[in-house]
């Protein structure tokens, strides 16, 4: 079992692990960001949309549409990282049974 | 543990996974030559159009615009909208098709030459050049105590490149809000919040990726770097180096003739692995890391020129060449990506050049069948929505057909729309009782009074009492 006394190197945090968080997710938020201001115009939402968005002008419509989209992507990277590497015989733990 | 540890080591370039940033720092060495030449004017010319296309003005705005705030893109003498997405989206299908097209022909024309992740290294490279010196002195800067003289090369570099990527960011940001008033507001230091926010973000990614990261971008982040190998073939352009030719390498003296000595043509000056920006040695074959900027080209034929043998030990050339084999230009894949990419640039060119800047809905009444009125005539009602797409105010007349004796009850003044606006119409249309039963087909036409050219026309439905 992977139970020996040296850290598990697949669950430490790596500096290289934020980059691999934000970037794929900064990517699919400027994909998202462009399909979806292109059909949504932020000051229809600030018009129609609840409550919670009026008072918003279109650029702090677009910025904050963006950073939620980054946001939602960074959290899917994040947990995608985290199944790989915590996975146990793939990703980069030791097989099942390996010892 | 032991053995079944390590071979469960996935690939070396997962195996490495702790010293990923701690990884030994690659310091490029400097090197001229013809690829060197071509990647500089290459850098010179995109980065010339990016920090200078965006102060062009065309017809008293800004040239090239995607103006967020109101919505509309400029582009010279086009202006398009939200409505026109679907040449933004066959613009975008385009580039991917000739990044495949390209990358089938050539390998990695685009990461050499033309990836901003590239164009921008290469010029924070410049002025790290420029304030810390060539590839040696760098190193032994770096090894160094902090002196006085390295406190200030660093710093220096470190003012310009901030100062690059603030700039890098403000030119960026004035491709959305026009930079003319961008850069008042920048005068006056009166910048609105989310602009500076852009600026701060789009500076610190240029910092962080050209600066920092650099080949790391390309080795750990980049999507492209990964898949393009799919788009190889055998006969695709790659960067590498002839081990027939090379083999067995080994240091001499100059003027040996390498057969004489038993050795092949590389001397292993290892200078090919010091120019290599992503830090390979490209001897021991095509790796996912190579970037195909060619530098090692230009180290490697220089060295053969100093020893006198044929430039090329390490050149542009295809798998089915190394091996001795005919290499085809023409082949399925190749036309396949170029058929695709011909279509498509034809579909969106003529799309451009036939593009009608009006859109007409019209939606019947859902209220209402239809409504007896004065006069024993049969009224039906619709909503008609007009989309003016062009950069000026027009007045269209409209005009029903498709019914004998069908006339338009409103609106009957001409419709003005402003420039990109969309307006809501009510119209409504009868036609006499007795011609009236059953449901018909109809047209209604749009026609700017300005500009015939401008003319749209949608069909509906007219219903009357059954027959
Ligand atoms: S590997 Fe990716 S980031 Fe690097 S040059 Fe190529 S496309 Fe650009
Ligand atoms: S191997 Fe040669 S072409 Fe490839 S990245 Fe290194 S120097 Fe550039």
């Amino acid at each position: 079992m992977a139970t020996s006394a040296s850290p598990e190197p697949a669950r430490r945090i790596r500096a290289i692990d934020f980059a691999l968080v934000l970037w794929p997710s900064f990517l699919a938020a400027c994909a998202a960001s462009v399909l979806f201001f292109a059909a949504v115009d932020p000051a229809m939402l600030r018009d129609a949309g609840p409550h919670l968005f009026a008072g918003l002008d279109r650029e702090a419509g677009y910025a904050l549409g963006f950073l939620f989209f980054w946001g939602v992507g960074a959290l899917a990277s994040t947990v995608s990282i985290y199944l790989i590497r915590t996975e146990r015989g793939g990703g980069r733990a030791d097989p099942p049974g390996a010892a | 543990m032991s053995v079944a540890r390590l071979k469960s080591v996935p690939p070396p370039e997962a195996g490495d996974g702790p010293f990923y940033v701690a990884a030994a720092k690659i310091y490029p060495r400097e090197i001229g030559g013809r690829f060197t030449r071509l990647r500089r004017a290459a850098v010179v010319v995109l980065l010339g159009l990016f920090y200078g296309v965006a102060w062009l003005e065309w017809d008293a705005h800004q040239a090239v615009l995607f103006d967020l705030p109101a919505r509309k893109f400029h582009l010279f003498a086009l202006t398009l909208w939200p409505q026109d997405f679907l040449y933004l989206a066959l613009l975008l299908i385009l580039a991917a098709l000739s990044l495949f097209f390209f990358t089938a022909l050539a390998g990695r024309l685009w990461c050499g030459y033309a990836c901003p992740q590239t164009v921008w290294t290469e010029l924070f490279v410049w002025i790290e050049q420029w304030t810390e010196g060539t590839r040696s002195r760098r190193m032994k800067l770096d090894r160094g105590p902090w002196t006085a003289e390295k406190v200030l090369r660093k710093s220096l570099k470190q003012v310009l490149w901030v100062a690059l990527a603030a700039w890098t960011g403000f030119t960026f940001v004035g491709y959305f809000t026009p930079i003319r008033s961008l850069g008042g507001d920048l005068a006056h230091l009166s910048l609105g919040p989310w602009s500076s926010f852009w600026i701060v973000l789009y500076g610190l990614a240029t910092y962080g990726n050209a600066g920092f990261l650099r080949e790391q971008v390309c080795k750990y982040m980049c999507p492209y770097a990964r898949f393009q190998s799919a788009m190889f073939d055998k006969d695709t352009l790659v960067i590498s180096y002839d081990p027939a030719r090379g083999e067995p390498r080994g240091p001499r003296r100059r003027g040996t003739p390498a057969r004489a000595a038993g050795l092949g043509d590389c001397i292993d000056c290892t200078l090919c692995v010091q120019v290599c920006p992503t830090g390979i040695d490209i001897r021991k074959g095509l790796q996912y890391e190579c970037i195909a900027c060619g530098a090692c080209i230009d180290a490697c034929d220089d060295v053969m020129d100093k020893m006198a043998s044929p430039r090329g030990l390490i050149r542009y050339t295809t798998e089915h060449a190394v091996q001795g084999e005919a290499t085809h230009l023409v082949r399925p894949r190749m036309l396949v990506y170029g058929a695709l990419l011909a279509a498509g640039s034809v579909a969106l060119v003529y799309s451009l050049f036939t593009r009608v800047p009006l859109i007409l809905d019209v939606i019947r009444d859902r209220n209402s069948l239809y409504r007896e009125v004065r006069g024993d005539r049969i009224e039906n009602a619709y909503s008609l929505k007009v989309i003016n797409l062009d950069d000026r105010p027009h007045s269209y007349s409209l005009v029903a057909s498709g019914m004998r004796g069908l006339e338009l009850a409103a609106p009957l003044a001409p419709i003005t729309v402003p420039a990109g606006s969309v307006s809501n119409i009510p119209a409504r249309l009868d036609v006499a009782a007795p011609q009236a039963g059953g449901v018909h087909s109809i047209s209604l036409t749009l026609t700017a009074l300005d500009a015939p050219g401008i003319r749209v026309r949608e069909t509906s439905r007219f219903v009357g009492p059954a027959p």
